[in-house]
């Protein structure tokens, strides 16, 4: 085969490949999005049980969240998920300094102030130590579930070895203590503007 | 050649076997463009040479490979974003494989060795899930949890030094066996 016919095959197959990546990724994109919205959701809402809401909490945001700095940790965002038009949790992202950088943790908090589950979306921590807390499910994090602000008192809410009556994560105090906090302030701010949260009293 | 495509596999062998589904996933998928890439090259190969021919493998792997990446991120998204690097690295594969002729050798013979490629993947997978995990099957179904064995697993396992050391341990066995049966062999010798 002469010369100028193989460059021709070349860029033939060229033209065939590109164009044939470029239907098929134009054709799936929007399955592929959806794809990825469900599974994401699915990664975020598996912190609560499913039964519990009948709708879709991250289409719900709760955006524009009043004083959303708190003591120990901000606040990035919340979701409201409930049952027949009423509220039945209400899901906080809370974002604190770890032991080696942010920690970003989903809190669930059903309509009584109390935690339904904790669930790590982010950390930087030590790996086999603070890294702990990424893994899903996680027993530490279970520890908080029934948990209200009142309930251990504000001395409670703390580790053991600050008189608390938490456990920490082995050999990770910064972590524990940090993640504590970021719940404790995440409880404090429901309680405090409970109303709003729950879309009941504005 | 043998050492170069050797070392190569073995990115995915011990990248990509975290669990028992994800061995599995890789497996069709590195089957399925491989057979393809080969179909498609053999009448190729005949027309060009050179660095066209190299041109040519390059663009049908890296089409295929992409292909192969949407059409898992379409219907298999949760196991696609763990093995999303080693899919990429498909198309890699193909332009190596191409390289050093490995597409030219009898069909039987390939056809052997790419099965034996995959079991040994899928025993990899297997073993780190049970050893890692304390389970087998997890993620195959939506439905099914997988067959829980032990509560807890080993977590070195899940890392891939721990595939490397299981790795080295099979080769071991592997030795050993040899051995064992030649040494037997030796003494019913008359």
């Amino acid at each position: 085969m002469n010369r100028s016919a193989s460059v021709v095959t070349v860029v033939l197959l060229a033209l065939v490949g590109a164009s044939a990546t470029y239907v098929l990724q134009r054709s799936s994109a929007p399955q592929i999005a959806s794809e990825q919205r469900l599974l994401e959701s699915r990664q975020l809402l598996d912190v609560m049980p499913a039964a519990l809401y009948d709708n879709q909490p991250l289409e719900q945001p709760l955006t524009k969240l009043t004083e959303p700095v708190l003591r120990h940790s901000t606040l990035s965002g919340g979701y409201r998920a409930t049952r027949s038009g009423q509220t039945v949790a209400v899901l906080l992202r809370s974002r604190s300094e770890g032991y080696a950088g942010t920690l970003e943790l989903l809190v669930a908090i059903d309509a009584n102030g109390r935690v339904l589950g904790v669930k790590t979306l982010e950390q930087r921590e030590t790996p086999g130590l603070g890294g702990h807390i990424g893994e899903w499910p996680n027993a530490w994090l279970q520890a908080f579930i029934g948990k209200s602000r009142t309930g251990p008192t504000d001395a409670g809410w703390a580790l053991k070895k600050d008189q608390g009556q938490f456990d920490q994560i082995a050999g990770a105090t910064i972590t524990s203590r940090a993640a504590i906090n970021a719940i404790h302030d995440a409880l404090r701010y429901f309680d405090e503007h409970r109303a709003l949260l729950l879309g009941t009293g504005s | 050649m043998k050492r170069t495509v050797s070392l190569l596999m073995l990115v995915p062998l011990l990248g990509a076997t975290q669990t028992f589904s994800a061995a599995l996933g890789i497996t069709l998928m590195l089957g399925a463009v491989l057979g393809v890439f080969a179909v498609c090259m053999s009448p190729l190969r005949e027309r060009l040479t050179g660095t066209r021919a190299l041109l040519a493998s390059l663009t049908l792997a890296a089409t295929l490979t992409s292909c192969a990446d949407i059409v898992a991120q379409r219907w298999l998204l949760s196991w696609q974003q763990t093995s999303e690097l080693y899919i990429g690295l498909i198309a890699l594969h193909c332009v190596v494989l191409e390289y050093h002729g490995a597409f030219r050798e009898p069909v039987a013979v390939s056809f052997k060795r790419c099965a034996l490629f995959g079991a040994l993947m899928l025993v990899v997978g297997g073993l780190r899930e049970i050893i890692g995990y304390g389970s087998l099957g997890r993620g195959l179904s939506e439905h099914w949890q997988g067959l829980v064995l032990f509560p807890e697993g080993l977590h070195l396992f899940t890392l891939v030094p721990g595939a490397f050391v299981l790795l080295g341990l099979l080769l071991a066995v592997r030795q050993a066996w040899t051995r064992r049966n030649s040494v037997i062999k030796e003494t019913h010798r008359p």
